[in-house]
């Protein structure tokens, strides 16, 4: 019965793992790319976000939620806070939320001085995340 | 609103909050030490748990366990106490409606009982029962429920970075 119990606790102090891995919200089947202006930035832990008015070709304006890693991972890629603002204008490659809201996670971002980021959770297991040391794929520059 | 929402959002917008919820570190090395304050007093309280449920140690009184072990568990409780609380601060707005998070605290206040219900009563009367091997059924049970209470707050723990919707 004790050792019951030992593997109970063994057990549930098991999955210490990166914040929410990508497969707990996002569709790695359903890639995307949105492009629109900068409405609000969250430069937060553990996870930051920023959102983006995406005009449709009928001018119809969705306002977009796109999650990248925390800010220590985004500024030791070359993406610090201090690159984006309000009105900017944002590329962004990602997968699509599972639940089909206006909710994408950014892999690829690029930035308003052209540059390219990648921009997942560290150890998050989505496309191109690599283990720790490796340099994560898809930071190729997006073809113009 | 309700007032603890308001509480929660003013938590949330304090300096300190803000300042490690948009860090580049330390948010990261907080979550870090907020565990190893959890092992600190999940390790310290198993030790006796399984000790009162007959599992190790079963030659030593109980009490001569449990009072040295308990400075240990205090010292990890205020790391863990102190780790937490400015985790929750830096994301007590979004916090407030996680069911993981809530489920985490109810836990805890469970958990609280326990501690209490057992040292103002079966625990006083340690001197008699601790040098058996065999202990008192209450004591088995405080010991069972403090095991199960604490994986579930490891648990509801671990679930509320996968329940957090920003």
């Amino acid at each position: 019965m004790t050792r019951a119990f030992l593997a109970l606790l063994a057990v549930t102090a098991l999955p210490v793992q990166a914040h929410h891995s990508f497969a707990a919200e996002f569709d790695a089947n359903k890639p995307a790319r949105i492009v629109g202006k900068i409405t609000k930035i969250e430069w937060t832990n553990p996870h930051s976000y920023f959102y983006l008015d995406v005009t449709d070709s009928k001018g119809n304006v969705t306002n977009w939620a796109c999650e990248t890693g925390n800010p220590g991972a985004l500024s030791r890629r070359g993406w610090k806070r201090g690159d984006i603002k309000l009105g900017d204008k944002l590329i962004v490659d990602g997968y699509l939320a599972k639940d089909g809201s206006h909710f994408i996670d950014a892999r690829r971002v690029t930035l308003p001085d052209g540059r390219t980021v990648y921009g997942g959770s560290p150890g998050d297991g989505g496309p191109g995340d690599k283990p720790t040391g490796e340099k994560p794929t898809g930071e190729k520059p997006v073809g113009k | 609103m309700s007032p603890l929402l308001r509480i929660c959002e003013w938590l949330h917008e304090l300096p300190l909050s803000t300042s490690i919820r948009e860090s580049e570190n330390a948010y990261s090395v907080i979550e870090t030490v907020h565990v190893l304050g959890i092992t600190a007093v999940l390790g310290t309280i198993s030790v006796v748990d399984v000790r009162l449920l007959g599992g190790v140690l079963t030659q030593a009184p109980v009490a001569r366990i449990a009072r040295p072990l308990i400075r240990l568990t205090w010292c990890g409780f205020i790391v863990m106490f102190v780790s937490g609380a400015l985790l929750f601060a830096a994301q007590a707005a979004t916090l407030y409606s996680n069911a993981a998070f809530r489920i985490k605290l109810l836990l805890l206040a469970l958990l609280a009982l326990n501690v209490v219900a057992f040292h103002s009563t079966v625990f006083k009367s340690v001197e008699a029962w601790g040098s058996s091997p065999h202990s008192p059924a209450r004591a088995r049970f405080a010991a069972f429920v403090s095991l199960f209470l604490w994986s579930g707050v490891i648990a509801s723990g671990r679930a509320i970075a996968y329940l957090n919707r920003h």
